[in-house]
This record gives structure tokens, C-alpha cells and sequence, in this order.
């Protein structure tokens, strides 16, 4: 749409007429910001001088009544809607790819209630992560989700992507948090799913929109679960030989049934490259860690037997300090210049397998990278652990790109397509917490394969004229 | 242009949330423009193709930051993304493209004048509690140029600063208390043959007696906690005065000095600041108790707002 036009001005009086003038933007400084998120390929775009795609208008919803407002107008201009929370996805999920409308949701940012009795709170989605955790904690709680981008994203922005926090293997995924929805349809109903998420109603709605990014509707609110704050949080860290028994360790840990809050592995190449340069642990080998919460008897139980059956493997203890420091610097890793930046290429090949695939998949995508991809460094830690398998968080660098931005999109393209399809024919699923967006949105029909059209049939029903973030997810996108 | 001296900053910031949840004017207005990440993105784009500083958008963003350093103490490799906004409106100002109520704001703090009255002694005053200052002469004037360099009209800044050594001179002292936090950032390192102090240390070292044990809400100063290294004075000088500092809002990282970082906030941004005075309003509900400052600006700024705010400064604790 070009700015200026008397159509232009229309459909921006209809805006500013729903939620006010100082909340619709047409600015360049904001249709800059809203150009670009954490997703590589528009920050290469502008690092090297060229434009991304801005949204024509940015707006700022202050009620669910207000999206739904919103929707209609979109729908009669025909107009897509990109809802956008911090703008931290590393997916291109918030990208305004055909400009249109980005919906800012940040502005519903409200606490609705902390109830204390059944340990949830209720607020609207736009509020960042950080201010809700230090609000539930006033209260005397914790979300307990604190994921490394807990003080940029939205809550919205969790649900949409499927989200997950440091905590994820005793508290759960955004998935797990989450008991139910304030939901605007992309033609404007305001719904509610049910009120609790275990139940025999029927499918469940609240998990249809957990991971839709935007696709199918828009969330407004939620109720998510709350916990205690622990008596005590322990950590302990060792260094194994090899990646495989640190690995055989972590499963143990696990398929005993002990419950852990957190374990990570990292595997040789991260540790001398990452655990060295943010904790200082210059060795060589496999660094493992793993923490425990709640009442400190038990935590000192299971922190001792889980540290039993790492010394039962060839170890190096590392003690409580060295695991400590860790969760201290948990969030330094994501600081610059601690995180990798450019002009280097990089991307995490978020997938999550069972343990007894899951080593299978780190070695495919491994030798996929250095076999094809000589310029390419492969890295990676095991995160997000579950009774049943854990999340690859593996990573690749290349420190000198191709200069074309065309070229480097290429080459960064097929990275990811052949290291995702030889994790895909191991067994493994792309991805654990990442979300699609514009990114992989090509993969989900080798990921779901007929299954994919269940999902199309939906978005179709659901959102006829396509206006809800076109082009993510593998949907189609504008006009297609 | 003088933000080539700040692309670490733009480097850094330009793809960088991390410190996002802290932009006290991000936090009011929810746009990504009003975010670190967003105006280094603007900065970015204008090294990237000077021409387009002339894109009135751009400056404008970069006129409505708080210069608000919570972000930058917040960062662990503190990038000086402050540094970098006041790098930009110089850029602006030396291009003549500072918007025109900027520069009738400069104009009318260049008109700034200083005089020191009292007795000579040992110890120069400058702020608006002379009361408290038995024996030390008083230096009276307005923004030491601070407010000007802020707005990026660094000669003008310059020339006011010097009309202000010249007062400070001619006074003999040896000592220099600064009330007002913006003014000691300033002056701290740029006077010669004068020690400069903040007015809560000196204070405390006279050791004040505690009134009555009272509670109350300490409003930490951008300037002293997130650009002077969070100096204990205040609070200490609070707790001699026999004030009990209760926790304020959900966290101590946010900034609530409603727009003291960018000086002269209120005169530029209205419209913001009643925002960032809201803000600390609602944070302020649940509570009963006095808030106080370090800064009488941003006493001022939270009473114009609100009348019935209850908020002193420190000076004014010592005479509560």
C-alpha cells in the first residue's frame, strides 16, 4: 500500500476511530523497528544497507474489543494482520512480509487477578515477561518460566510459538503453564476456550491456538498457573569425556524418574567455546548441569542421587559453584557479544527427539553440516529434558558469509534445509520451542506430511480471507 | 558524524531485546521506536546513509528518550546507548536539523546567569536549599549546561558551562555542593581547583540527627544510580534521618525518575511525561507512605502532574 493515497487515509481513520490517535503509527522510525526481529535473515537484509519489508500501519490494541475491531477493518481492506509481542522470535513469525497492519500487543498489558487459592493468574497477553514474573513475585509466587528472552518477549508471544523457559523440565513448556485463552477469531468473535485444560469436552481449543502464531486468531488473554517459591534451588555441574556419557547421565537422570527443574549438556565444541568465554571453564570435554527445587531435604536427596549416577560414568566433578555460576550467567549467553552477531551467519536448529533418537539426530545434522558446509562451525546443548527425550538446541556459525545478502540467504537456506530434513529422517521434530514462522514454514509438509492438510482445512475455515499473519507457518501467503 | 564513535553501540543494540522491559518511555508508549534496539536501529540507518537524518521521524525518536541509563546498567556489557542518542542529536544539531521547539528550548537555556551571594567561605552551594548550608556561600543560577548538552547543543552548552567556572572562581571555595543530580553528573569531572560533592554526601558527613523512625519510598535518580556508580549517600543519609525505605513497584531495576535523564524532559515531551508520571502514579497506589527524590525536577515534574503526590526531596527530609 503506498503511504499518502486517499485509501491510505481511510483505512487509517477506521484505525485511529478504534483505538485512538496515539496508537496507530505510520512513522518510519516504527515501521523500522516493526521491519525487522530476532530472525537472521532481516538482519542481514538491513546489514547490508537494504530494506526490509515495514508494515503500513502499526497499531496498538488496548481490549479484545479493539482487535476485533481491528479484524474487521482488515477484513474489509483485505488486509493482512501480523500480531507482534516483543518482536524477539528467531523465526520471522512477526514479520510484516506483505506489509499491512502490525498488531502491537504490548499496550494489553493488565494483571487481571492472582488468585492465590488455585495458583493462576489471569492477565492479558501483551505484558512482557519480566514485568509479569516480578508482579506474580510481589505477590509471593513465581510463573517460574524464565526463558532466556524473559525481559523482551510477551506472553503472546510463549503461546504463539510454543515457548519454554530455563525451569522447562519440572514446570513445563508455555503449553504446560497455560490453562486457558481469550482468543479473537480472525473474523472478530471474541472467544473464550474452556476454563481448565484437562478435561473430555471434546478436542481442545486452547491447544489448537498454543503454537499457531497468529495464524488462526489473535490472543488476548490467559490464565496461567503459578508456583511457590522454593525453599531451595540447588545446582550441581561435571565434565565428561565424551558428549555420549554425558548424555547417558542426563537420560539417567531422567528415565529414573527423578525430577530435575533443569539439566543442560553441552557438547565438546560449546564448552570450549561457550561455557569457557561466559563461565570461564577453560576444559576440555562435555560440561553437564543440573538443578533441583524445592523443599532443600528433598532437593539435597535428589541432588545426591542424580550426582550418584554421574560419578558411576568417567567424570571430572565440577561441584555446586561451578553449576551455580551458570544458572547466574544463564542470560549473559544471549548478551551481546557474548551471542553471535553479525556479519556472521548463524541459526539454531531447534529439534527435540527420544533419547534414543536423539543422539542419532545430533550426529546427522552434524555431519550434514561439516560435510557439506566446510565455512560452517557446529555447535550445540542439549536442553529442555523430559521423561522421554530431550531438545537439541544445535547451532551453526559462519564468520565470513557471502557478502551478496542474496547469496548469503541462499547458502544460509540450505543449511537449514538439509540439516533439518537429515534430523526429520532420524526421528526428530522440528522444533522444541522456536516456533515456525517464515523460517521453516517450507519443512511442516515434510514434518506433518498428509496431516499438513488437517491443519490448511482449519486455517481455512477459520480465517477465509487469510489476513492473519499470510505466509508463516507453511500457509499460504497473500493472494496465494 | 559523531556516531561513528558509538557503532560498538549500534552494533550491539541495533538486533539486541535484552534490555527492552527497562525503556521507561517503551514502557508507556509500547513502540519499538521508543526501545534501545529501535533507536539504534535509527542510528544505524542514518550512518548507514547520512541523508537520511533528514528524516524527521528519526529525530524526533531520538528526542523523545528519557536517556534513561537504567538500560545500559541493566546490560552486562553496558553499551552506551545514551551515549549514542546524545552522539545523534548532535549529529542533528550540528546539521541544523533539530526540530524547531528544541531549539527555542536552547535558546532560552543559553540565556542561563550565575552569582554567588553569602559570605565567602570554604564551601560553595549550588542548589535550592541554602537554609541547609550554614556558613557556605550560595551560588545561584540556572541548568550549568547540562540541559543544553543533553539537547545536543554542545558550544552553547560550553558557553554556559564557562559562565559557570567563572562564578564558581570567583567564589574561592574549595567545595562544591550539588544538589541537584543532573548538575553534579555534569560538573563532577569538569571543574578544576574545586572538589565537586553531591548534596547527600555532604550532608551525611555532618551527621545528621534521626527525627522520628518513618517510612517512606526512595525514587532512585537515573543520574546517580545508572550514570554516578550508585552512590550508598542517599539512602544512608535517609536511614540517619531515621527512614525506614520500603520496596517500590515490582522490581529496583526500572527507572522511575519520570524523564531526569533527558534534563529538561517535561519542556520537550508534555505529553510523555504525564505518561511516566502515570506510570509511577499507579506503581505509587497501594501505598501511603512519602515518596522521596534526589532531584527537585523530578519532584516538580511528579507535582505538576498530581498535586496531591506526596513527594519530597532529600533536602527537604532533613527539614521534615
Amino acid at each position: 500500500m503506498t503511504p499518502k493515497n486517499y485509501l491510505y487515509e481511510m483505512i487509517r481513520s477506521e484505525l485511529t476511530w478504534a483505538v485512538g490517535d496515539s496508537y496507530v503509527q505510520t512513522n518510519e522510525a516504527d515501521r523500522l523497528g516493526h521491519s525487522i526481529d530476532y530472525y537472521w535473515v532481516p538482519e542481514l537484509w538491513h546489514d547490508r544497507g537494504e530494506k526490509p519489508t515495514p508494515p503500513d500501519f502499526v497499531v496498538h490494541p488496548e481490549t479484545a474489543q479493539q482487535v476485533s475491531e481491528i479484524l474487521k477493518i482488515a477484513n474489509t481492506h483485505g488486509l493482512p494482520v501480523i500480531p507482534w509481542g516483543g518482536g524477539s522470535g528467531s523465526q520471522g513469525g512477526a514479520l510484516p512480509i506483505y506489509g499491512g497492519i502490525v498488531l502491537d500487543m504490548k499496550r494489553m498489558n493488565k494483571i487481571i487477578e492472582i488468585d492465590p487459592v488455585s495458583m493462576t493468574v489471569t492477565v492479558e497477553v501483551g505484558i512482557n515477561t519480566q514485568h509479569l514474573e516480578w508482579a506474580v513475585e510481589k505477590a509471593g509466587f513465581s510463573t517460574m518460566h524464565f526463558p532466556a528472552s524473559i525481559a523482551c518477549a510477551t506472553l503472546g508471544g510463549f503461546i504463539a510459538h510454543r515457548g519454554t523457559g530455563v525451569l522447562s523440565t519440572k514446570y513445563g513448556k508455555i503449553e504446560d503453564m497455560i490453562l486457558s485463552l481469550e482468543v479473537v477469531t480472525p473474523t472478530g468473535e471474541i472467544i473464550r476456550t474452556l476454563p481448565v485444560p484437562r478435561h473430555a469436552s471434546g478436542p481442545s481449543l486452547t491447544e489448537l491456538y498454543l503454537g499457531s502464531e497468529g495464524t488462526l486468531g489473535v490472543v488476548t488473554k490467559a490464565t496461567m498457573k503459578i508456583h511457590p517459591i522454593p525453599e531451595a534451588r540447588k545446582f550441581h555441574a561435571f565434565l565428561f569425556k565424551t558428549m555420549h556419557d554425558a548424555m547417558a547421565a542426563g537420560s539417567k537422570i531422567m528415565t529414573c524418574r527423578l525430577q530435575p527443574c533443569v539439566i543442560r549438556l553441552y557438547d565438546e565444541a560449546e564448552t570450549a567455546k561457550l561455557v569457557k568465554r561466559v563461565l570461564g571453564i577453560d576444559r576440555k570435554g562435555a560440561y553437564l548441569v543440573f538443578g533441583f527445587d524445592g523443599p532443600e531435604k528433598m532437593v539435597d536427596l535428589q541432588l545426591e542421587e542424580a550426582c550418584k549416577i554421574c560419578r558411576a560414568q568417567e567424570h571430572e566433578d565440577l561441584g555446586t559453584e561451578a553449576g551455580q555460576s551458570w544458572w547466574d550467567h544463564r542470560y549473559k549467553f544471549f548478551y551481546p557479544p557474548y551471542m553471535f552477531h553479525l556479519p556472521q551467519a548463524f541459526g539454531t536448529l531447534d529439534t527435540v527427539a527420544t533419547f534414543a533418537n536423539i543422539e542419532k539426530v545430533y550426529w546427522a545434522m552434524k555431519n550434514v553440516v561439516q560435510d557439506n558446509f566446510p565455512q560452517a562451525t557446529f555447535i550445540g546443548h542439549f536442553s529442555h529434558w523430559y521423561d522421554w527425550g530431550c531438545m537439541l538446541y544445535a547451532r551453526f556459525i559462519i564468520d565470513e558469509p557471502p557478502k551478496d545478502p542474496g547469496e548469503a540467504v541462499a547458502l544460509y537456506n540450505r543449511i537449514w534445509d538439509m540439516a533439518i530434513r537429515a534430523a526429520i529422517r532420524e526421528g526428530g521434530v522440528i522444533n522444541e520451542h522456536h516456533g515456525v514462522g517464515l523460517k521453516l514454514g517450507r519443512l511442516m509438509r515434510d514434518l506433518y506430511g498428509p496431516a499438513f492438510k488437517v491443519l490448511e482445512s482449519i486455517k481455512k475455515t477459520l480465517d477465509p480471507n487469510n489476513i492473519m499473519n499470510p505466509g508463516k507457518m507453511g500457509f499460504p501467503g497473500k493472494g496465494a | 558524524m559523531n556516531i561513528e564513535a558509538f557503532k560498538d553501540a549500534i552494533h550491539a543494540c541495533r538486533f539486541c531485546f535484552m534490555c527492552r522491559h527497562l525503556d521507561p518511555v517503551g514502557n508507556v508508549t509500547f513502540r519499538e521506536a521508543d526501545t534501545p534496539r529501535g533507536r539504534a536501529l535509527v542510528c544505524d540507518r542514518i550512518l548507514m546513509d547520512p541523508a537520511s537524518l533528514k528524516t524527521p521521524d528519526y529525530i524526533d525518536a531520538l528526542y523523545r528518550s528519557a536517556l534513561s541509563g537504567a538500560n545500559r546498567f541493566h546490560c552486562v556489557s553496558h553499551y552506551d546507548e545514551t551515549g549514542l542518542v546524545l552522539a545523534a542529536r548532535k549529529d542533528a544539531v550540528e546539521a541544523g536539523l533539530a526540530p524547531a521547539s528544541v531549539k527555542a528550548l536552547a535558546k532560552e537555556l543559553a540565556k542561563s546567569a550565575f552569582a554567588v551571594k553569602g559570605k565567602k567561605g570554604a564551601t560553595l552551594y549550588y542548589g535550592p536549599h541554602p537554609e541547609l548550608y550554614a556558613g557556605c556561600a550560595t551560588l545561584a543560577g540556572r541548568d550549568p549546561g547540562k540541559a543544553l548538552e543533553v539537547l545536543g547543543f554542545v558550544k552553547a552548552s560550553r558557553k554556559v558551562l564557562a559562565a559557570f567556572k567563572k562564578a564558581v572562581a570567583a567564589s574561592g571555595c574549595k567545595t562544591l555542593v550539588v544538589a541537584e543530580p543532573s548538575a553534579y553528573d555534569f560538573l563532577k569531572d569538569r571543574l578544576s581547583g574545586i572538589k565537586v560533592v553531591h548534596a547527600a554526601d555532604y550532608l551525611l558527613a555532618a551527621k545528621p540527627k534521626a527525627a522520628k523512625a518513618r517510612q517512606a519510598h526512595y525514587i532512585e535518580s537515573d543520574f546517580l544510580r545508572n550514570y554516578c556508580g550508585n552512590p550508598s549517600s542517599p539512602r544512608d543519609l535517609l536511614k540517619a534521618l531515621g527512614y525506614a525505605l520500603l520496596p517500590f513497584g515490582t522490581n529496583g531495576e526500572e527507572s522511575c525518575a519520570v524523564g531526569e535523564g533527558a534534563v529538561v524532559y517535561d519542556a520537550l515531551n508534555p505529553e510523555l511525561c504525564a505518561r511516566l508520571c502515570a506510570r509511577v502514579y499507579a506503581l505509587a497506589a497501594d501505598s501511603k507512605a512519602p515518596f522521596i527524590t534526589a532531584s527537585q525536577a523530578v519532584k516538580d515534574t511528579l507535582v505538576k502532574y498530581n498535586p496531591t503526590f506526596n513527594v519530597i526531596t532529600l533536602e527537604e527530609a532533613l527539614l521534615a
